[in-house]
């Protein structure tokens, strides 16, 4: 087999959806126990990995391209503003929303350039062409090495679960989340959960769907150049 | 980033003016060896999604294995022959080899990730690196007279080795500075001075001194580039073509001045350290087009970005610097609460 590895898009296409169910699950979950925080985040990620299963093969698409960039547009501000928020509360520092809304900035712009950013043809097939409209290659190159990097320092951090919920949040301790001294969660304010809904809320498994979201918006912004 | 964050300490005991008004004590001194690790693995990271553009899943002159082909023209026969031997095999069986060839990235990538895998990771990435050198890059054109520091000589992926070796795990200080805490202060100044003394050299001899070879280095890239970078790349070849030999020289006598740096009390390694980032950054962008990724090409970045990490392992470092101490942990106060 040579020539276009629709494999490896349809392997993609199928991590995103795992994602997208991932994190509607773990929305539900959240729900059920009234612990909130990362909601924001759980959405964002159901949108887009539903969104790029569709770039990454034609017939999983669905939508009006406009639909989902105002989709994006709305992430962006929400995360941004979260973003000011938490500087404001916390002083200078590099918040944990920051990612996401740049995250939604990359969908925004490959939704808003569906062409590739060299005018070549990119593998988002499910979006409409804009004729004339081409994003810049280094702008990319420059959002998917942040992802990389995201994604890398991630996995590396001490602070389990930080990708959903940011470090300021408390509560992503209560399902068992350690800091980088290996202390946990003051257990004396964790109400009983199923085992099932622990699983679905292990902090390394949100972290995880964050790597894979990383990755294929990464490779994603890297087909389009 | 959420890394730059801080660890979650406790849940909220009461209200959120207790949470806010509740302080840590600052954690311990900040671990740049394991940062810079983390930033080369990023590296490596961008190498593997690299890899799995759709050219190099095919055959032919365009593909990944008319690219390795390409690389043998101007080294001595007997690796000229070794070089088309793998990109022979390559045309056969291009989507398990090139599909081989990225796992193997990804596994170097997040296996520097974890403590455990750090040190097989880096250990696999000095074997790699040294494979891509003679498969994937020809050696670097050294053997044809073509290993300017302009293009990436000796070969970019060498230096993901080097750092490999100079950032592999070891207890201690990162003082006085990162590189050193590994193989020591006096082998790892002799590692940059003999680094930069043979980018002197290479920068002099073979073509890397001659105008048109240097003009076709830039001109032969800037097919498919972004507009920017396209009108970039002619400025730059017009500056070849008339300040070549120059150029090659002023280079030369920058990696002398970098190389001797270290022996140099702090304050001028620092001024050296800057110098050798800033234009091996230029270089990075207006000659190397960042490794050729924007027009679509690339299996990697070349060598700007990876020499100036290089250059930042070599940074001197004091008791009373920034860079190796943290600053203190913010309180738990839940930022989802501030709305």
């Amino acid at each position: 087999m040579t020539g276009s590895p629709t494999w490896l898009y349809h392997l993609f296409a199928g991590l995103m959806l795992a994602v997208a169910a991932y994190c509607l699950l773990l929305l539900f979950v959240s729900a059920k126990e009234r612990r909130m925080s990362g909601w924001d985040v759980d959405i964002a990620h159901i949108a887009m990995g539903i969104a790029m299963a569709g770039m990454f093969i034609t017939e999983w698409s669905f939508g009006a391209s406009w639909a989902w960039e105002f989709a994006f547009f709305v992430l962006m501000i929400w995360f941004i503003a979260r973003s000011i928020q938490s500087i404001q509360e916390f002083g200078i520092h590099l918040p944990h929303y920051a990612i996401h809304a740049l995250m939604s900035l990359a969908m925004l712009l490959m939704f808003a350039f569906p062409g590739g950013a060299s005018g070549g043809p990119a593998p988002a097939m499910g979006m409409s062409e804009t004729a004339g409209s081409r994003l810049d290659p280094g702008l990319s190159l420059l959002l998917a090495f942040a992802f990389f990097a995201s994604a890398i320092f991630t996995l590396a951090s001490h602070s389990k679960g930080a990708s959903h919920h940011g470090t300021h949040v408390p509560d992503y301790a209560l399902v068992g989340a350690v800091d980088g001294d290996g202390r946990v969660g003051d257990h004396a304010h964790v109400r009983p959960i199923g085992v099932l809904d622990k699983v679905v809320a292990a902090p390394w498994l949100e972290d995880a769907s964050h790597v894979v979201m990383c990755v294929a918006m990464g490779l994603m912004l890297i087909l389009m150049i | 980033m959420t890394s730059t964050e801080v660890a979650v300490e406790r849940p909220p005991v009461s209200t959120r003016r207790n949470d806010r008004a509740r302080r840590v004590p600052a954690r311990g001194p900040r671990d740049l060896q394991r940062t810079f690790q983390l930033v080369l693995a990023t590296v490596w990271l961008l190498d593997a999604v690299l890899q799995l553009q759709p050219f190099m899943f095919t055959r032919g002159s365009n593909g990944f294995s008319g690219m390795l082909n390409s690389l043998a023209s101007g080294n001595p026969g007997w690796i000229a022959h070794t070089i088309t031997w793998n990109g022979s095999i390559v045309y056969h069986e291009p989507v398990l080899t090139n599909a081989l060839f990225a796992s193997v990235q990804f596994l170097i990538a997040f296996g520097i990730v974890w403590q455990r895998t750090v040190r097989p990771a880096l250990a696999v990435s000095v074997v790699w690196a040294l494979g891509v050198w003679w498969f994937g890059e020809g050696l670097g054109g050294i053997f044809s007279g073509g290993a300017t520091p302009f293009g990436g000589g000796p070969g970019g992926v060498l230096f993901y080795a080097l750092l490999a070796v100079l950032l592999w795990p070891r207890e201690g200080s990162d003082r006085p500075f990162v590189a050193a805490r590994t193989v020591g202060v006096g082998a790892a100044k002799v590692v940059w001075a003999v680094t930069w003394g043979l980018l002197a050299v290479l920068c002099l001899v073979g073509s890397g001194r001659q105008p048109q070879a240097l003009h076709d280095l830039v001109a032969g890239l800037d097919s498919g580039q972004p507009g920017w970078l396209a009108h970039l790349d002619r400025s730059t070849e017009t500056f070849f073509l008339h300040h070549g030999t120059a150029a090659a020289i002023g280079l030369a006598i920058v990696c002398l001045i970098v190389a001797s740096g270290v022996y140099l009390p702090d304050r001028l390694t620092q001024v050296t350290l800057v110098l050798a980032m800033v234009v091996f950054a230029i270089i990075w962008v207006a000659v190397q087009n960042f490794g050729g990724i924007l027009a679509g090409g690339a299996t990697d970045p070349n060598s700007g970005l990876l020499v100036v990490l290089l250059a930042l392992t070599y940074w001197p470092l004091s008791d009373h610097d920034p860079l190796t101490n943290r600053s203190p942990r913010r309180t738990v106060t839940e930022e989802a609460s501030a709305s």
